[in-house]
């Protein structure tokens, strides 16, 4: 964790502008949360054209650890977008997001039961970075 | 009643081993925490080669996520969760570090809108 996942209509943002997008978010998340890099997982899920569940036709469905405070799953919903729009020149307008989130102690990485956000050790940083 | 979803990267995880862990995760379920076997399922979602990243590359790894029963204590969780995990890691040869394993309450939702 976390997963970030945009929902896009399908052949609508190309493999260059998916890795650009990819690496936006990894910094934006561990520039904010100080996760190791490769615990930022992003996804693009193509949908046909007006299939969308969601309420625009582009949409980042994330899912992070809870614990933060809203201001700051604010901040990095509107900086996932703003990088997404920045390098798709998808007008601002056609995508939202959300971000949901469940309890660290429900999953596990690198081995690892996850922390609390705040609560990462040293030892634990170690542990999970050592692959 | 559980609900198992498997999130693996195209090309990585071959169909004889996605039969070997469908029994695996059934018969941890089972052992674990007591549900019948008929009451457990097992879905796949493969992410096609180039839609995936992790860390800002292309991602290798993998993910299971589970629904189970509400009222599991977190060493039972955890005693799940790890299971799933060392049984993944022996059928797949896939590190501790290429995968994401969860297991959440049956009545939990994410969002709160």
């Amino acid at each position: 964790m976390p997963i970030y996942r945009f929902k896009v209509p399908t052949d609508s943002v190309p493999f260059e502008q998916r890795e650009q997008i990819a690496v936006d978010v990894t910094d934006i998340h561990c520039g904010s949360t100080l996760a190791p890099r490769h615990f930022v997982h992003v996804m693009f899920d193509e949908q046909p054209e007006g299939s969308s569940e969601f309420p625009t036709p582009f949409y980042l469905d994330a899912y992070n650890r809870a614990g933060r405070p809203q201001e700051v799953k604010d901040k990095l919903l509107e900086d996932f977008i703003n990088a997404f729009v920045r390098h798709t020149g998808v007008p601002r307008e056609q995508i939202s997001g959300r971000i949901g989130e469940g309890p660290a102690s429900w999953a596990m990485e690198g081995g690892q039961v996850l922390p609390e956000p705040g609560q990462e050790t040293a030892g634990w940083y170690a542990e999970v970075t050592a692959d | 009643m559980i609900a198992f979803n498997c999130t693996i990267q195209e090309g990585v995880i071959p169909e004889e081993q996605r039969e070997i862990i469908n029994q695996r995760l059934v018969q941890i379920g089972a052992a674990i925490l007591g549900v019948p076997p008929d009451d457990i399922s097992v879905d796949y979602e493969v992410i096609p080669h180039g839609f995936g990243f992790r860390g800002g590359e292309l991602s290798t790894s993998s993910s299971v996520r589970s629904v189970i029963p509400d009222g599991f204590t977190q060493e039972k969780r955890v005693e799940f969760m790890t299971a799933v995990q060392d049984m993944w890691i022996e059928v797949t040869g896939q590190t501790t570090a290429e995968l994401v394993v969860g297991a959440a309450d049956a009545s939990f939702r994410p969002h709160r809108d």
